[in-house]
């Protein structure tokens, strides 16, 4: 029975008005149904891209805390030689802490693949896989310290409140499966900007990221916020929910046509089928026995990374548009200003096999192709050494590494000098990086923009440059 | 080209019309300077050009600026493409190499600036080029006039500046004359109707009186009406009955909670850091408690301006609570965010004055005055010199306490007298101690001196050498002194400002403070002074001045913007539908002569924001019911002119408190603090651990408000971001919203406590309880269909529940919770007519 005989809508309008373009398509169909566009007041509907994209989505493999680029993806034999020797040039102007001379990488290179490329024993797992990717041994920065430069890295600005990259990327593209989060992130780290780093700023609140849980919790204990109802059942609750869209439509009705009551009430609807999918998504009971084994899951040093990566993969290939996988632990994971041995040990091979096993897998599943996989973390270290055995944070020149859409496989771009301090040979900042990405997925970065307080804002605000050389 | 060059040059391809350097060049410099630039070249100069410069240009530059490229539009092979300049600017100021981008740039002065990009010229080269700037770069047969005119481009009209509509000072316009005076109630009125007539629209009818006393006691306090406060106003008849309603409201201390949190938006308050190092703002919470207070007491908004601006430097006052609360008042230029641990120091400092300057042009001149840190503003006649003018006088202006990472800001002492004087008694106790210590000490050493005999000298380290008994008593004594310093009470501190070395400071060629142009004295934005000031003292940081020159009656955004600010408030749209910009880019006034009467009102009721309030909410305009018409909705369909009430969601705290507040669960405690960390302590240091909790019964606005980790529900809800200021919070409607109404905790919690309250009073019948929690969630009565549909629920949940829960009442009482729940997850809940 319902209070409403008169409603403006039927109820089936009504479901059918809030629920244009969630519907429940098959898996494989809903990627590919960029066309079933919902109602162009809905914000994370699918948008059409500047140009045709070569990724539809972004998995972005974030290494918190400054991984060293000489000891894994930038070999340096000129390093080894030199090592306990002065650093021949000047070290920049702002520094983070003092260094002393050159450290040599405690690991050796090996070279892999067809490309040759030489990747460290730190990584012997994704080395396997290194004729997928596209190295760019030429990042830079301008951020010497881990807040400044995780919101560089993140938001193209160290200085301001800015949004995030995956919400400009949402905000660009809108996403696929309206019963998911457009921008998730997995287990972020809460410190060192913390929110921010996945934050929508002044852009609509659909745009920012959503955590699921955060550095302090393990993977498998993860969620979304307010995701599970701890006290209804599912019966119960969908029974209260009618009764309350029975309440809605009634106040709705006195109100004149509203399109934000409209919306609320398919908001309802929307959230009851997220809370059914979300867990859907990260159970992972599923998988097969091998699909857990290539991520690292039968070992208890690369079960947690390998479990992140996984939701990774189960979230992509629904249509999830921005994915971050972070790996930090309570401290700051790859910052080893001392005892780099051991510390780079034990964090490479926490992620080396489920990083692995991540683009194996989508690889074999075709989803490679279009999705952009990005490696790296907020800068890389210094070639000099920091008190006996460490490395000091270097934002002049560290390295990411990019795999899948669309981009070059089996390549290095760019180099540092000899020793690793500055980059030095095709450059890339920060912002030509956050350029190429967007170029990637099919935008033009000056292009995408936001007006906000009466200027118009961009996330590579008034720098950028698209690497062509990248591009496949 | 490579990568390199790309990156360095996309600096000059952005269209930078206006380099800040050189066109303040322009301003100070006296024509008879540019004359003198402007004489011929000496033959001897050409041939310097000739054997040094020109060679230097073919080899550093035709490749991207010269006859086959021109990146960024920037040609060097001819006179005229090197006086033209590139996108970004000219290149030269004739005579002034160190305002010259040219000269900036060959020396890698800004890292984001640097020409050639991949080889720094020679010492020498750099050298010459300086040189041939000096004598006003020589060319043969060139026009020297064109290296002026390039210069000039960028020169302000100030005259015609001025003409825009918010920098004109407000003059109060008359009453409009309107056609159905009936509906008048005050001249705010007349300005609405007017509108209305001339678009052949009318006005809505008045709103009933209990969707009025909801819609008021909200806008007012934040919280919905009682029982007892409807009922009382239902019952009275007379034509005041409204206006007392008003009164009551304005004078209920919840008034200011609710308020200061408005105020607290544009002041981007929070009780830590956020940014890179998130620390505790530990004191921050006197300044939130300053506002509250200040809005109850119906400070005048001048007086209000001036203590956040410059309340350590007014008059002086014998009164120690007086002086304390105006120190508290600065702390609104100390809550921003700021990058603690920026390595280099002269960055970080500038960085958090262009945050200061930001906030006091958005919040109070509704002006983004934070652009022309590194241009001229490109659509606002605010130039770089004004910029820097202003960075001034906050460079003079004691914020932090020391740069070193982490940087450490400063905090004023606000002890009261009688802190003071426990304090000094505890000192007292402690000398006390103390004196006698080294009274031991003293006739210890002296006494091993006199057994020690003539050639004894007394030990460095003497006091292994005392009696047993003497160091059993030092020991003891040393033990007294630490716990009484222990136990010796902190003094009080709260964040905020003082003066320190006043300095005038550079302009920041593009920002950078690595490359610095000509020194400004410092003043406020020229637009906005319309006579000469004279200058700002040498011995004072001057941010007295600077907030007297803004609550003068002549300036002509501060009345404008915070009118808007209110309206904004009361009805969720402003006049102008930009409350934070006022500038160009900023929306116009739907309806000027509005703002400006109630501008220049609000001035001559001596800022009385209360009076503002009364104004509004006594207008008929405040008081029209939502009712549609298809007609008006043709001709205006986003109600720009207010022919009706806009349906309205409360705001992220509103939706709490009032939960809380309607389930019988909310504590009115007022002021203080629930942050459960230390001042200066990490938030977050490298853990991603939430030491925070929210887990209180107070009222929302005394949540701890931790940037970078809000309160979940509160960013659900659109609360403001608290790291940039907002003066119109957005009302999004999202899934996450849902999901936090449905399955969070708190509402969990909330509807058992009514569900309880509901179900002990045994005497009702279910109808008399239905009845009830409509009275309560609604301020209304259900209807018939609504008690059973109600009913019809409540039995049907309870037979669903029979497979769940064996216990028959705990099967009912849970059916009343989850019936209960659906109140505060409805939209009439939320939603104000």
């Amino acid at each position: 029975m319902s209070m409403l005989p008169h409603a403006l809508y039927s109820r089936r309008e009504l479901l059918k008005k809030s629920a244009v373009g969630f519907g429940n398509l098959a898996l494989l169909s809903m990627l590919n149904d960029e066309t079933q566009a919902a109602s162009t007041k809905d914000p994370l509907a699918p948008k059409e891209p500047h140009f045709t994209p070569r990724a539809k989505r972004v998995i972005f493999l974030f290494m918190k805390g400054g991984p060293s680029h000489m000891d894994t993806f930038d070999y340096k034999p000129q390093l080894q030689k030199y090592d306990g020797k002065p650093l021949p040039f000047d070290k920049p102007r702002v520094q983070f802490a003092p260094t002393g001379n050159l450290l040599k990488s405690p690991w050796k290179f090996k070279q892999y693949g067809e490309s040759g490329i030489h990747v460290s024993e730190l990584f012997p797992n994704v080395a396997e896989c290194v004729d997928d990717l596209c190295i760019i041994n030429s990042l830079h920065g301008t951020n010497a310290a881990h807040g400044g430069a995780l919101l560089k890295l993140h938001t193209g600005s160290d200085a301001f409140v800015r949004p995030s990259i995956g919400s400009w990327v949402t905000y660009g593209l809108g996403t696929e499966n309206q019963n998911l989060p457009g921008f998730i992130t997995i287990c972020p780290t809460l410190a060192h900007g913390g929110v921010k780093n996945w934050s929508s700023a002044f852009l609509p609140a659909p745009y920012q990221g959503t955590p699921l849980g955060n550095a302090a919790v393990a993977a498998e204990q993860a969620q979304i916020e307010y995701i599970k109802n701890g006290f209804l059942s599912r019966k119960v609750q969908r029974k209260q929910l009618d009764f309350l869209n029975d309440l809605n439509r009634q106040h709705q009705q006195q109100t004149g046509p509203n399109q934000v009551l409209e919306d609320r009430i398919g908001s309802f609807e929307l959230a009851f089928r997220m809370q059914e999918e979300v867990p859907q998504v990260q159970d992972i009971s599923g998988e097969t026995e091998a699909t857990r084994k290539m991520y690292g899951l039968d070992e208890e040093k690369t079960a947690d990374f390998g479990r992140q990566c996984l939701m990774a993969r189960r979230f992509a290939e629904r249509g999830v548009r921005f994915i971050q996988v972070s790996h930090s632990d309570q401290k700051v994971q790859w910052d080893q200003h001392g005892d780099l041995l051991k510390g780079h040990g034990k964090n490479a091979k926490e992620v080396d096999k489920p990083i692995a096993g991540l683009l194996k897998d989508l690889k074999q599943r075709g989803l490679l192709k279009d999705t952009l996989v990005v490696w790296g973390g907020e800068f890389g270290r210094t070639p000099t050494a920091q008190g006996k055995n460490g490395r000091d944070h270097n934002p002049e020149g560290f390295t990411m590494w990019l795999a899948g859409g669309g981009v070059k496989s089996g390549i290095q771009y760019g180099a540092t000098d000899e020793f690793g301090y500055y980059a030095t040979k095709d450059k890339m900042h920060i912002h030509d990086f956050h350029a190429t990405l967007l170029h990637l997925l099919g935008m033009n970065h000056e292009k995408l923009t936001y007006r906000y307080a009466g200027r118009d804002f961009r996330l590579t605000d008034v720098a950028g440059h698209v690497a062509h050389g990248i591009l496949a | 080209m490579t990568m390199h060059t790309r990156i360095r040059t996309q600096f000059f391809s952005f269209g930078k019309q206006f380099l800040s350097g050189l066109l303040i060049a322009f301003v100070v410099l006296s024509t008879s300077s540019l004359s003198a630039a402007e004489k011929q070249p000496t033959q001897q100069q050409i041939q310097f050009f000739e054997s040094k410069i020109r060679p230097l240009f073919v080899k550093h530059c035709y490749d991207c600026h010269g006859p086959d490229e021109q990146e960024s539009g920037l040609r060097m092979d001819s006179f005229q493409g090197i006086a033209k300049g590139g996108k970004a600017g000219s290149l030269i100021v004739p005579g002034k190499p160190e305002q010259s981008l040219l000269i900036t740039a060959v020396k890698y002065q800004s890292p984001d600036l640097q020409m050639p990009p991949d080889d720094k010229l020679s010492k020498q080269e750099v050298k010459d080029l300086t040189n041939w700037v000096k004598m006003g770069a020589p060319y043969p047969n060139a026009d020297l006039s064109l290296l002026r005119a390039a210069n000039e481009k960028g020169k302000l009209d100030l005259e015609k500046e001025r003409e825009f509509w918010s920098f004109q000072s407000v003059k109060k316009p008359a009453l409009p004359k309107v056609k159905n005076s009936s509906w008048v109630k005050n001249p705010i009125d007349k300005f609405v109707l007017s509108k209305l007539e001339q678009a052949k629209l009318t006005p809505a009818k008045a709103a009933d009186k209990r969707t009025l006393i909801r819609r008021t006691t909200f806008d007012l306090t934040g919280l919905p009406p009682t029982l007892q406060e409807i009922n009382d106003f239902l019952n009275d008849t007379s034509p005041q009955a409204f206006e007392k309603v008003v009164d009551r409201l304005l004078d209920s201390p919840h008034y200011g909670e609710h308020w200061a949190r408005h105020w607290l938006d544009v002041a981007r308050y929070a009780d830590s850091n956020g940014l890179d190092e998130n620390v505790a703002y530990g004191t921050a919470w006197k300044y939130r408690d300053y506002v509250v207070n200040a809005l109850n007491n119906d400070k005048p908004y001048d007086q209000f301006l001036k203590e956040q601006l410059a309340g350590d430097l007014l008059e002086p006052t014998q009164d120690l609570t007086v002086r304390n609360e105006r120190l508290i008042a600065t702390g609104f230029l100390s809550l921003g965010p700021k990058v603690l641990a920026e390595v280099d120091e002269t960055k970080m400092e500038m960085d958090i004055i262009d945050e200061q300057i930001n906030t006091i042009g958005v919040s109070l001149m509704g002006l983004t005055l934070g652009c022309a840190r590194c241009h001229d503003h490109k659509f606002d006649p605010i130039l770089a010199h004004d910029y820097y003018g202003l960075a001034g006088i906050l460079k003079s202006t004691k914020i932090m306490e020391h740069y070193k990472k982490v940087a450490r800001w400063h905090e004023n002492s606000i002890a009261t007298e009688a802190e003071l004087k426990v304090q000094a008694l505890w000192d007292r106790k402690i000398k006390y101690e103390n004196d006698k210590l080294a009274a031991l000490i003293k006739s210890e050493n002296e006494r091993l001196q006199k057994t020690g005999g003539k050639d004894f000298k007394l030990p460095a380290k003497p006091e292994p050498s005392y009696s047993k008994a003497a160091q059993k008593q030092l020991k003891v004594l040393r033990d007294k002194v630490a716990a009484l310093k222990k136990e010796r009470p902190e003094l009080p501190t709260a964040l905020g400002a003082a003066e320190r070395e006043i300095v005038d400071i550079p302009i920041h060629i593009r920002g950078s403070h690595l490359t610095l142009g000509e020194t400004v004295p410092r003043h406020v934005p020229v637009v906005m002074s319309q006579q000469t000031t004279e200058p700002f003292p040498k011995e004072k940081s001057g941010r007295l001045k600077f907030s007297e020159w803004l609550v003068n009656r002549e300036h002509p955004l501060t009345s404008r913007v915070i009118v808007n600010r209110i309206w904004r408030w009361h009805f969720g749209k402003g006049i102008v539908a930009t409350p934070d910009n006022f500038g160009k880019l900023g929306a116009k006034p739907t309806n000027q002569p509005l703002l400006d009467w109630m501008a220049a009102n609000l001035m001559e009721q001596g800022w009385s924001i209360k009076k503002l309030h009364r104004m509004i909410l006594l207008s008929n305009t405040w008081q029209m019911s939502n009712e549609w018409s298809e007609q008006a909705a043709t001709i205006d369909p986003d109600n720009n002119l207010m022919w009706r009430a806009d349906l309205r969601r409360l705001d992220a705290e509103s939706i709490r408190d009032s939960i809380l507040q309607v389930s019988g669960g909310l504590d009115l405690k007022m002021g203080g603090s629930l942050l459960n960390v230390n001042n200066r302590e990490f938030v977050f240091n490298h853990e991603s651990k939430d030491g925070v909790t929210y887990d209180f019964n107070r009222r929302s606005i005394y949540l701890p408000v931790i940037r970078n980790h809000l309160f979940g529900m509160f960013m659900l809800f659109d609360y403001s971001d608290a790291s940039v200021l907002n003066g119109d919070r957005a009302s999004t409607t999202v899934a996450p919203q849902a999901l936090f109404l449905m399955n969070s905790h708190l509402v969990e919690e909330a509807s058992q406590r009514m569900a309880d309250s509901v179900l002990t009073q045994t005497s009702q019948s279910p109808e008399q309880k239905i009845q009830q929690l409509f009275l309560k969630s609604y301020g209304r009565s259900p209807s018939e269909m609504e008690v059973s549909r109600s009913l019809q629920f409540l039995d049907e949940m309870e037979k669903d529940l029979q497979s769940e829960e064996a216990d028959s009442e705990k099967r009912i009482n849970r059916a009343w919770q989850v019936f209960c729940q659906s109140f505060f997850a409805s939209s009439e809940f939320i939603y104000l007519k």
